[in-house]
């Protein structure tokens, strides 16, 4: 954004450029220059200056040329023409003398960014690979990377390719390095550098030479190398056994990334490469950097998928601190759930107890989740903290303890009488669409346990016409039915008011036409309906769960370090602490819930399992369903649904 | 590898730029801004964030967001650590790492991200190296410059670049040869409401001034190396030497910089320099609370606890605090809901008191009691790990160098949790008058 009056100031400072007074006395010149540059990195367009600038660069004093170079640079696309008379001073500069000058000269050259001048930079690069100076072949191998990047398209020069293989042998550590780097962009399109014994062999040896950066590209790179013979695989795995321990994060990760892929075919090998990193990586873990903890704790929870016995004994290094931000404490919390025994479960409980009251709500849900998957193996404990939990009666604790509980009970049945016990009252608490969906549910599975349910519902069904979540409305439809069938007597004349409303008035096709489905099905009798309402409670497969198997490590290691056990979907991904209510976080097991629900109530789920330009589509089966009625094929509709919801696991 | 560069303040402007390879326009922030927004506290920010074309990767120093733009797969540590040092590099010229003063600085900042960083690969990050290309600002020198011209940029080649040290630059000559260590520890502790330590760990760190002459090889040993646990060295320190014998032996850079960071563990039992006895309860009906916190000193080997302070970050519904503190003063944030009281030194014959009355939002639901309590301190002359410096010996050069140590510790994350959930209140306003009637 342009400052008033910046005109002024430009056309200032082209006078004082121009001025050949200033010209003659350098500090003056040079400090006009530098009054140019902080207009430009204030936001004052001097685009208007560049021709003075051109001028400006033919001097011997450094400085000025550098500051000259950054405004170039940054204005160069804009006057393709006008640049045209830098590079003759650019290239004068690269047969100065001074080495700094030479490199700085070639490196500005290459950051000009105009594909018009690449016939004029060829050769000054490629004499910059020759350089006496390590400093200007650093920039020279780097620049041939940037020349092609201009024109992607563009052949490349076998000869220059040949140069920079041969520059690998450089004895300066950087420009191997940058070599790498280069040809790795260069060759993109036939898989990057070629890399084979001798390459390999050397680039190891040299690799304590290079600083962390190096090491880290170099390692990178390796992992495409396959050894020729087991001996050699062990040779290697050696020579990189100092790199695995690293007290350098980055080093120790690529170290790891290397020797899992190198290892793909021993398993125990790999095994023992996790076990030994395990110091570094708790050390990661308590690093000052909040982002390297945080990246940290996202590659142990990759590892103990292979090893869930890994961390064990350090479980406190997991606790979280008050001050950790929420991304952080959520990973912990994932973590922790993964570390419960008999001996910590007390203690781990307790600590995640502190955490469900955390200020952040999202922070507090995670926590209530994170007790909800430990109830599946110690569920007295944690259903007594998730009923206590109740008592706080705060809207987004209420909100996940129903949630938690509805997850729970689906895979573990034994705990439903406390559950139960515990629904009554909360519904005032509930404000959001998932609480009181997952209360619904909760409603229309154990309906005949719940004394107050049919008041709970005449509540919502009252409330029907002004509530907003279609969820909410599909998740009613079905658990009025449902109630209906055990507690028949008082819930008749409510039923009636809902499915008159829905089909009357909703305005919504999936709402009407799901109240139509069930009004004719109670027109083929009550023994009819309860066939196709009565699906599973809860999901015996499952049963109580005692850890979970380990993996192999090669189900993940293409995706240690890099970004992917980073992403927020991560999270669910994982699927410890998920919560089931949104049709984006599909575990297999959650997966398995949704078809049993569906079947259990038939197409109420079809707004979550079908995405949205199937619906039309959906409207039709649905219409013809209705004419035809026969439960069975209702069923088999159903079914069609989960089907859909496979094809489409989003 | 890294594309852009970015440095977003706290308020969401965008007041540095920088494009190594093409220029990404502003609007890939929108994605940050958004989550941003999201989060409850700026901070909350996720470090990593998708975008459709690019990843968005963050690092939070002192308010500042370092956002860089990447466009291929990357190693998300290499990335962070990256921009940490780019961080600690404008820290260790400037001062600090604040937007005004990298405003300031914007010319020499852009020479060194140009300097740091080529065609998005890192390029020279060592501070030697980088302050012989780039001089930093000091006052004295600014001062010189306006009048004679010079300026902060360097114009010879850098030494270091061509010594085999690459961290050392040749040629380093001093009148006073001195080495300074300072070994700081910080505790990182979570105690629960009877005191017993939850966790504890103490990170500590060595600082090291070294001003000596010519190319000095140093070795540095201790009198009890095995407390430490997970360390990490400055890449000057040999590491096989530690392996085997424990010391740490290195030709050191030039000036200030960090040898090590080190852990001391759970494993050995971590000294707590204080207690607490802490009593902070809200009322049934009526809408106050009490509030009594008495500190005293537990393991504090023998010194004083100094700069003592205690912040309570109290329930939302807290309107004002009317209490009396027997030493120090005490301030409540009202818009935070933050209660700090400063203490300063801790004198174990009259252990300081804070006591009084909360005030609470009328009609606000009673809030859980017992807040969480985090506690600063300050001791000095002692490593709470009991790490000790045995010696320090010189080798390589032939003058005697000026020798010294200091120690100190700190309160790091130390924290008294104190929350008991699901404690009923059983005792009402008027059963505690009464009991206030019968026992006086």
């Amino acid at each position: 954004m342009p400052y008033l009056g910046s005109e002024d100031a430009v056309r200032e400072l082209r006078r004082a450029l121009s001025n050949p007074n200033v010209q003659s006395d350098q500090l003056r010149y040079r400090n006009t220059v530098l009054k140019a540059i902080r207009a430009m990195s204030q936001g004052v367009d001097v685009s208007d200056l560049f021709s003075e600038m051109v001028k400006a660069c033919a001097t011997v004093d450094i400085v000025q040329k550098k500051l000259v170079y950054v405004f170039l640079c940054s204005y160069a696309t804009l006057n393709p023409e006008l640049s045209l008379l830098v590079i003759n001073t650019l290239r004068k500069d690269c047969q100065d003398p001074n080495p700094m000058v030479r490199s700085l000269a070639l490196r500005n050259m290459t950051n000009l960014r105009l594909p018009s001048l690449v016939e004029y930079v060829e050769q000054p690069l490629a004499a910059g690979l020759r350089d006496r100076a390590a400093c200007v072949r650093r920039v020279a191998v780097l620049g041939w990377a940037k020349l092609h990047n201009l024109q992607p398209d563009a052949e490349i020069d076998a000869a220059v390719v040949n140069e920079l293989y041969g520059l690998l042998r450089d004895p300066d550590p950087v420009v191997m390095v940058n070599c790498l780097r280069a040809l790795e962009e260069i060759l993109k399109k036939e898989g990057g550098v070629a890399i084979n014994k001798p390459i390999t062999h050397h680039l190891l040896n040299r690799l304590k030479e290079s600083d962390v950066w190096g090491q880290c590209e170099v390692l990178r790179i390796l992992q495409r190398y396959h050894p020729q013979s087991e001996d050699e695989l062990f040779d290697i795995l050696s020579l990189l056994d100092a790199s695995l321990v690293s007290p350098h994060p980055p080093v120790m990760a690529a170290t790891l990334g290397l020797f899992l892929g190198l290892c793909s075919g021993l398993p125990a090998v790999s095994l023992a490469a996790l076990e030994r990193v395990r110091g570094p990586l708790l050390a990661a873990c308590g690093s000052t950097s909040r982002e390297t903890r945080f990246t940290a704790l996202c590659h142990i929870q990759l590892l103990l998928r292979s090893l869930p016995g890994l961390m064990g004994a350090h479980y406190k290094r997991f606790f979280c601190g008050y001050a950790e931000p929420a991304y952080i404490k959520q990973r912990k919390m994932q973590v922790l759930v993964e570390l419960v025994n008999d001996e910590n479960v007390a203690m781990l409980l307790d600590e995640l107890k502190g955490y469900c009251t955390d200020v952040n709500p999202e922070t507090a849900q995670a926590a209530i989740s994170a007790i909800g998957r430990i109830g599946r193996s110690y569920s007295d404990r944690c259903l007594e903290i998730l009923t206590g939990l109740l008592g706080l009666k705060q809207e987004h604790i209420t909100s996940a303890v129903v949630q938690t509980m509805c997850d729970l009970v689906w895979v573990c049945p034994q705990c439903s009488d406390t559950v139960c016990s515990a629904l009554e009252g909360c519904e005032e608490m509930l404000q959001d669409s998932q609480g009181r969906q997952a209360l619904l549910w909760l409603l229309a599975a154990y309906g005949e346990r719940v004394s107050s349910a049919p008041y709970t519902l005449e509540g919502f069904i009252d409330r029907v016409r002004s509530e907003a979540s279609l969820g909410v409305k599909m998740e009613l439809l079905t658990t009025t039915m449902r109630l209906f069938l055990c507690r028949p007597s008082e819930t008749q004349d409510m039923l009636g008011r809902l499915l008159h409303y829905c089909i009357e008035e909703e305005m919504d096709m999936c709402v009407r036409d799901q109240a139509l489905l069930y009004y004719r099905l109670l027109h083929c009798g009550i023994e009819e309906t309860h066939k196709v309402l009565h699906g599973q409670r809860s999901d015996p497969s499952l049963g109580v769960l005692i850890g979970r198997p380990a993996e192999p490590i090669n189900q993940w290691a293409y995706s240690f370090n890099t970004l992917e056990p980073l992403r927020q979907a991560g999270f669910h991904q994982v699927g410890w602490g998920a919560s089931v209510h949104s049709h984006f976080q599909i575990s297999p097991e959650m997966f398995n819930r949704v078809q049993v629900r569906a079947l259990a109530g038939p197409l109420k789920d079809i707004h979550r399992v079908v995405p949205k330009p199937l619906l039309c589509y959906l409207g039709c089966v649905l219409r013809f369903v209705q004419s035809a009625l026969e439960h069975v094929f209702i069923q088999d509709v159903s079914v069609h649904c989960c089907i859909h919801l496979s094809l489409n696991p989003d | 590898m890294i594309h852009s560069l970015f440095l977003i303040n706290h308020s969401g402007d965008i007041f540095l730029e920088k494009h190594w390879k093409s220029v990404i326009s502003h609007s890939v922030c929108d994605y940050f801004f958004e989550a941003k927004e999201k989060a409850v506290d700026p901070e909350d920010v996720p470090p990593v964030l998708q975008t459709p074309h690019h990843y968005l990767i963050t690092v939070h120093r002192g308010k500042l967001f370092f956002l860089s733009v990447v466009q291929t797969e990357v190693p998300p540590l290499f990335v962070i650590e990256f921009l940490h040092r780019v961080a600690d590099t404008f820290q260790d010229y400037f001062g600090e790492c604040s937007e005004s003063v990298i405003k300031d600085n914007v010319v020499t900042v852009y020479e060194l991200l140009e300097e740091m960083l080529d065609n998005g690969f890192p390029l020279a990050t060592e501070s030697n190296v980088l302050k012989e290309l780039i001089r930093p600002p000091t006052i004295l020198r600014s001062v010189v410059n306006t009048l004679t011209g010079s300026s902060n940029v360097g114009d010879t080649l850098p030494t270091g670049q061509l010594s085999t040290i690459p961290w050392r630059r040749a040629d380093v000559k001093y009148t006073n040869n001195e080495a300074y260590f300072d070994v700081i520890e910080e505790i990182d502790a979570i105690l629960d409401k009877s005191g017993t330590t939850v966790f504890a760990e103490i990170q500590g760190v060595i600082e090291a001034s070294v001003r000596l002459t010519g190319m000095p090889d140093l070795t540095l040993s201790f009198m009890n190396p095995r407390l430490l646990d997970d360390v990490s060295f400055h890449p000057c320190v040999r590491f096989k030497r530690w392996e085997s014998e424990r010391t740490l032996s290195f030709i050191p850079p030039d000036g200030n910089f960090t040898l090590m960071n080190y852990h001391v563990s759970s494993q050995n039992p971590v000294a707590i320099p204080v207690y607490v006895k802490q009593s902070i309860s809200f009322f049934e009906s009526g809408p106050c609370g009490r509030l009594d916190i008495t500190i005293g000193p537990k393991q504090t080997m023998g010194k004083t606890v100094e700069a003592l302070m205690v912040k309570i970050h109290m329930p939302k519904a807290v309107l004002s605090a009317n209490l009396t503190a027997t030493q120090g003063n005490y301030t409540y944030d009202l818009p935070n809901k933050v209660l700090v009281w400063d203490i300063g030194k801790l004198n174990p014959q009259k252990l300081p008191n804070l006591k009084g009355i909360l005030s609470l939002q009328a009609g606000a639901p009673k809030p859980e009691d017992n807040p969480s309590l985090n506690i600063d301190l300050r001791i000095q002359q002692v490593a709470i790990s009991g790490l000790k410096v045995s010696r320090l010996e010189m080798f390589g050069e032939k003058y005697k160098p000026f020798k010294g140590v200091k120690y100190v510790t700190k309160a790091g994350k130390f924290q008294f949790k104190c929350a008991a959930l699901y404690e009923p209140f059983l005792l009402s306003f008027w059963t505690i008058l009464f009991f206030y009637f019968t026992t006086f």
